[in-house]
């Protein structure tokens, strides 16, 4: 047989393998299911709201916060420095412009547990290593850091350190979401430019 | 017993019947470039879409009833079901939930990816339910299993507010 030919009929064979293949899609998880599971199982991929307290009060610039909610539910209360990608976005487009940053550790947030999660799985599926979520979303952060109070006579050096990082948390969280949408950023970059004043740094 | 040529291997059907013997090998060799490089992708496609140990979805299109939340389902809600339904309770601790009738199977979320626990779930007709004390690990177990292409899994709940904000924001007016 002429090469052509079998050239063409390898080809045609190929063809018909690729169309056969059962990826639907332009976009499937590569972590294998094994392993992804593994991951998701560790509790290193929890992140406390205290953790996140501490993380915005200093602010920490290795960490990227998400929230999954929706743009409205942003717009009326968000954790100060965080970004919004509501979860039904998430695969839209290529969440590697969002996720692939280098160090920085990604936490997701949505209200409760479950939507935040969703987006770990897929993150981490799509080999994502650097994703976390703060467990119990924004109803834990209200429950733990805004309602946070001292009963007692004595405090202990740990609970007292525990109590000013939630306290300032608090303070930089209620200042943030007083302000109109339109004042937001600038209250964020007049926040860097006084630190970067306290660094000796000019602007 | 009667003994066919059909039923004996190529060489021994070589040695009874040399002329087809022939022809196949020409076949082959006529075909060689043709077997050699589509076989073993062929056989690669099929090993890859038979096994368990990857996944092979669009990941979007899988995640689809998390987005709209459809897989969601409450203990009120799963008592009601008309089908036969599968609990999966993945934490260690042994549950009992009084208003489900189907069956209730304890896996930790450990071994949940066990051939025979897929298996078991891809076999059921019905509704599968992850149950956890954690919402969150019935949604990371969710999204495996379902981008595996486990169909009718849904994620039960005590309550269907989990994702609902319960608190209310003051706005400190002061500070503006």
């Amino acid at each position: 047989m002429n090469t052509r030919i079998k050239f063409s009929v390898g080809l045609i064979c190929l063809g018909f393998i690729l169309a056969l293949l059962p990826l639907s899609g332009s976009r499937t998880f590569i972590v294998k299911p094994q392993k992804l599971l593994s991951e998701i199982l560790d509790d290193y991929t929890y992140f406390t709201v205290d953790q996140v307290a501490r993380f915005i009060v200093s602010e920490d610039s290795s960490v990227q916060i998400i929230d999954l909610r929706s743009p409205e539910e942003f717009r009326v209360v968000n954790i100060p420095g965080s970004i919004n990608v509501p979860y039904s976005r998430l695969l839209d487009n290529d969440p590697g412009s969002i996720l692939n940053n280098g160090k920085t550790k990604n936490i997701f947030y949505s209200n409760g547990d479950i939507d935040s999660n969703y987006a770990l799985a897929i993150a981490r599926g799509l080999n994502f290593k650097n994703t976390y979520v703060m467990k119990g979303g924004l109803n834990e952060w209200f429950n733990t850091v805004m309602n946070s109070n001292f009963i007692g006579d004595r405090i202990s050096a740990r609970e007292n350190a525990l109590f000013e990082t939630r306290t300032r948390a608090k303070k930089i969280f209620t200042e943030m979401n007083s302000l109109p949408d339109s004042m937001k950023l600038k209250f964020i970059r007049s926040k860097h430019i006084a630190a970067k004043k306290l660094d000796g740094g000019c602007e | 017993m009667r003994f066919r040529i059909s039923d004996l291997s190529f060489f021994e059907s070589a040695i009874y019947n040399p002329q087809s013997a022939i022809k196949k090998m020409e076949f082959i060799k006529k075909y060689k470039l043709v077997i050699v490089v589509v076989l073993p992708i062929l056989i690669l496609v099929l090993i890859r879409s038979a096994g368990l140990n990857h996944f092979k979805n669009d990941a979007k299109k899988w995640a689809e009833p998390s987005i709209k939340q459809s897989n969601r389902i409450t203990i009120e809600q799963a008592g009601s079901l008309k089908k036969k339904s599968l609990t999966i309770n993945l934490d260690k601790d042994v549950v009992r939930i009084r208003e489900l009738t189907g069956d209730v199977q304890n896996i930790p979320a450990d071994s949940v990816l066990r051939k025979n626990h897929v298996s078991m779930i891809l076999k059921h007709d019905g509704p599968v339910m992850l149950f956890s004390s954690d919402p969150g690990l019935s949604a990371r177990i969710w999204m495996i299993l379902s981008q595996m292409g486990c169909r009718n899994i849904y994620i039960l709940t005590n309550s269907s507010d989990n994702e609902v904000f319960k608190y209310k924001f003051r706005p400190d007016t002061l500070s503006n």
